[in-house]
């Protein structure tokens, strides 16, 4: 029957031997997945464990007056985190104030006028230098720059350090972002006869709005929890902040650093109270950021 | 008139047809695939013949690669992807769970679309699909790269340096390395996946010229979209639409006599 | 030079009459970029010029003894940065040796095993590791790890290489605290882990799916294609990555100067306390005063070279990937 279309007869060869795989290939096979796994297992367990100790440490410590009352000094009873909670938020907030225009413009550069030129190649590859250089570093450096010459510590010192750790995260989220917008959106825009600046405002900074945006928010959760640039530019006190800044204002983190390590019991008490509320922030501060880029991708 | 049939679909007269005695080498029933909730192939049943080259040909998303991928289970590298139905390798269900993939791997051997070497010396690529399969000694190892080369057409090229980058050789022989890679594990299927569709028009050629040799060693499947393509090397072609075959028969009656319209259609350039 | 690139846009967007003697906005935010992006050369080259100005007087006063000398004596202001180099180099070798096989076994389970329910909540675990602030880290190592870890290590080991040669020395606590140098390298590994797999699993998903087909293709079982043709594939890059996660456990304050015991002698026990270069600045910068401060600052400038120059390396290797 087949033959009358000019196909051949159907008819199946027997089959081969089977079976020529050694065993030590799926041995080795094997252990790769159980170990892989396994280090996986371990990343999340530590995790797990590092969540669990603040919240089981932090929630035994939070007592609503700490959120009311200062850091004490010591051999004193009782006091609270509140004048260090305001003083993050204000030294936080001024890094990125700070850090957000230089950052988004010099990010704008990259990705919008240096391209590939020789210069924003050096500036692409010092800030991914800066991006990773040790942040006790730029402590000294803003010692150096600050503490020295105003002759004490401040809350600007302390603000100019985390802006100098905020501003290549800016840096290069902004640039990343801004090289996806397509070519064609901003010849669109500049054949409309809008200048360069209008261009990147309205059309590039517009379409990668999301996208930068998380840059700022991943900056603010990488500063909000540095404690070694503070160290020599903001310090810490038990007070609240003079209104000028000057002098130390209290931090959450060098407050968990001192405290952690003290001997007296309720300084260490707060240090956890302390450490459970930054982590938290940190946390929801990152989820956040990715939830927008996220949702900025599927749209 | 098999035999008239078969003569003529080696339309550009070189080997002449096999006989039309020909076994089965892969017989396909009912094989359906999914891309999580798409059926991308629908109720397939197909024989391929031992030791003859067999193209598969049709729109883009037709099936054909899908079609193709099922035969040596790559696609299960994709957890979203799966495939019901009956791929009988010499009898054997490819399907079926019990099957150790690696070794259909090694039996079922398949070339890309864009040329993969390894990232280690020419010699190795070759010998690393080997040494996976079988221990053999230096000398023995050695002969069978050579042979691999040989038969792929890449010996003359690379002889004097098989130490040397796979990367680097160039697109043509970079696919031909592919080849040899594959047929140096000895497969008795070896599947083609567009395998000439990045390269130029000379490398294109003598790729065409080794599948013709090769026929006399191995069972081969291409997936091509080039329809001068398919008639230049394939003694048979299965025309694929919408993942159903459409027709499937001798490439010569395919091309000049096709029953159906939408083969006719599509081999005309009619095609919508 | 640096408008040539926009010519083509700038030609087509500023028609002549529009164009002003004096300073347009145009060009007064092109300049405002440029600036910005010079601030962060200038950044740069600040942190550099403080280091020198501030350890110079370290320098002359001790030369190339400095570096070499393990006496760190307050009181006769003697002061040499052998102790805290040989603990910063040692900390951060531990934290590659054990951190490396860890973050590359999860970078390959994220882009070859994991299936893909799975995939988005690992990854984030892993990223949410790295955004944890390094004091916390340094409060689990102090109070959480180091006391498991003397007891359930120090101690029994302490006990069976008691007397042995060279593992005798090198394993022996004399006072089983739990903290030291090898306790400083393994929460620095654990810190370095999330920021290496995340780089090296984004390196990994670059190489195409045919590549990895084709390995798999010939019959390839996961660990060959992993082995043979993946990491071969990028070595080069991930050699960069982990560079960059070098760079990071070198400079690592906080929660080294929690757990490493702040010690200033050399000991060839890896239970002992030590220190390392960033934890001493941190310990001691804020009393230091005249010759000492000199002295952490040229630290500080040790620090820097070495650091910078592992960045170097590693921003060389890997050609641009994602460091956030």
């Amino acid at each position: 029957m087949n033959r009358m279309n000019g196909m051949p007869r159907t008819e199946m060869i027997q089959p081969d031997a089977w079976g020529r795989v050694r065993r030590g290939r799926y041995l080795a096979d094997w252990a790769l997945k159980a170990i892989c796994v396994l280090f996986t297992a371990l990343g999340a367990f530590v995790l797990g464990w590092i969540l669990l100790m603040l919240l089981y440490e932090g929630i035994s410590a939070m007592r609503p007056e700490i959120f009311v009352n200062t850091t004490p000094g010591p051999m004193t009873k009782g006091g609270g985190i509140a004048n260090a909670i305001v003083g993050s938020l204000i030294l936080t907030a001024l890094g990125i104030v700070v850090a957000t225009p230089i950052g988004v413009l010099a990010g704008t550069y990259l990705a919008e006028y240096g391209k590939d030129s020789k210069l924003a190649e050096l500036i692409r590859f010092v800030n991914d230098i800066l991006l990773a250089a040790p942040s006790i570093l730029i402590g000294l450096f803003v010692y150096t720059l600050m503490v020295q010459p105003m002759g004490g510590y401040s809350g600007w010192a302390g603000g100019v350090a985390l802006a100098i750790i905020a501003v290549p995260v800016i840096v290069r989220t902004t640039e990343d972002m801004l090289r996806i917008v397509p070519g064609s959106l901003r010849e669109a825009g500049a054949a409309l006869g809008a200048p360069m600046s209008t261009v990147i405002r309205k059309i590039s900074w517009r379409s990668a709005r999301a996208g930068m945006v998380t840059g700022v928010l991943l900056a603010t959760a990488r500063i909000a929890g540095e404690t070694a640039p503070l160290l020599f530019t903001a310090l810490n006190n038990n007070f609240w902040f003079r209104p000028d800044l000057m002098g130390g204002v209290a931090n959450l983190p060098v407050m968990i650093y001192q405290y952690a390590l003290s001997p007296y019991q309720n300084w260490r008490e707060l240090a956890w109270a302390g450490a459970l509320v930054i982590t938290l922030s940190i946390l929801a501060l990152s989820v956040v950021a990715r939830l927008l880029l996220r949702k900025d991708k599927v749209r | 008139m098999s035999t008239i049939a078969f003569s003529a679909s080696s339309a550009v007269g070189k080997n002449a047809a096999a006989s039309a005695d020909v076994p089965v080498r892969i017989a396909v029933r009912n094989l359906n695939f999914h891309y999580g909730d798409f059926r991308s192939l629908k109720d397939i049943s197909l024989d391929f013949y031992d030791r003859q080259v067999t193209a598969l040909i049709g729109p883009s998303g037709c099936g054909k690669s899908t079609l193709l991928r099922t035969f040596n289970r790559i696609y299960s590298l994709y957890p979203e992807q799966r495939a019901d139905g009956e791929i009988l390798l010499d009898g054997q269900n490819v399907l079926s769970p019990s099957i150790d993939v690696n070794e259909l791997r090694a039996r079922v051997g398949m070339v890309f679309q864009k040329p993969t070497p390894f990232p280690m010396s020419i010699y190795d690529n070759i010998a690393f699909g080997i040494k996976l399969y079988e221990r053999l000694p230096k000398s023995e190892l050695d002969g069978r790269v050579e042979e691999a080369l040989r038969k792929a057409a890449l010996w003359d090229e690379a002889k004097d340096k098989l130490r040397q980058s796979g990367m680097s050789l160039s697109g043509g022989q970079q696919q031909r390395l592919c080849i040899a890679r594959t047929i140096a594990q000895k497969p008795e299927v070896i599947l083609l996946d567009e395998p000439t569709s990045a390269l130029d028009p000379i490398s294109t050629g003598k790729i065409e010229e080794l599948i013709e040799q090769l026929r006399s060693e191995f069972t081969i499947v291409i997936v091509t979209h080039n329809m001068q393509q398919a008639a230049r090397i394939s003694q048979f072609t299965a025309f694929m639409y919408l993942g159903e075959v459409v027709e499937f028969g001798p490439t010569t009656k395919m091309f000049m006599n096709p029953s159906k319209k939408q083969t006719q259609d599509y081999i005309t350039g009619r095609f919508g | 030079m640096v408008a040539l690139s926009q010519k083509a846009l700038v030609t087509s967007a500023d028609k002549p009459s529009r164009r002003s003697s004096f300073l347009s906005f145009d060009d007064a935010f092109r300049l405002a970029s440029l600036g910005s992006a010079l601030i962060v050369l200038i950044v740069l080259l600040g942190i550099i010029g403080s280091m020198i100005y501030g350890g110079w007087p370290a320098f002359r006063e001790f030369g190339l003894g400095f570096i070499t000398s393990s006496v760190w004596d307050v009181q006769r202001d003697q002061y040499g940065a052998w102790v805290a180099i040989v603990g910063t180099l040692t900390t951060a070798l531990i934290a590659l040796v054990i951190g490396v096989p860890i973050s590359l076994g999860i970078a390959v389970f994220l882009t070859q095993l994991c299936p893909p329910w799975l995939k988005r909540p690992v990854a984030t675990t892993i990223e949410l590791l790295a955004a944890v602030p390094s004091i916390i880290y340094g409060m689990w190592g102090l109070f959480v790890f180091a006391p498991l870890f003397a007891r359930f290590i120090q101690i029994p080991v302490s006990s069976l290489v008691e007397g042995l040669p060279l593992v005798g020395s090198i394993l022996y606590a004399r006072t089983p605290s739990g903290v030291g140098v090898l306790t400083a390298g393994i929460i620095l590994s654990i810190m370095i882990i999330p920021f290496i797999a995340s780089i090296a699993r984004d390196i990994l998903d670059q190489i195409p799916p045919v590549m990895r087909e084709s390995a798999y293709g010939i019959g390839c079982t996961t660990w060959e294609v992993v082995r043979h043709v993946l990491l071969p594939q990028v070595g080069v890059s991930i050699i960069g990555a982990i560079m960059l996660g070098l760079g990071r456990a070198l400079g690592e304050t906080m929660a080294v100067t929690f757990v490493i015991g702040n010690a200033n002698r050399l000991s060839a026990s890896l239970f002992d306390p030590g220190s390392t270069i960033a934890s001493r600045i941190a310990n001691e910068f804020n009393e230091a005063i005249g010759l000492q401060l000199n002295a952490l600052m040229a630290l500080g400038c040790i620090l820097f070279l070495v650091t910078f120059t592992v960045l170097v390396l590693a921003r060389l290797l890997v050609a641009r990937v994602k460091t956030a």
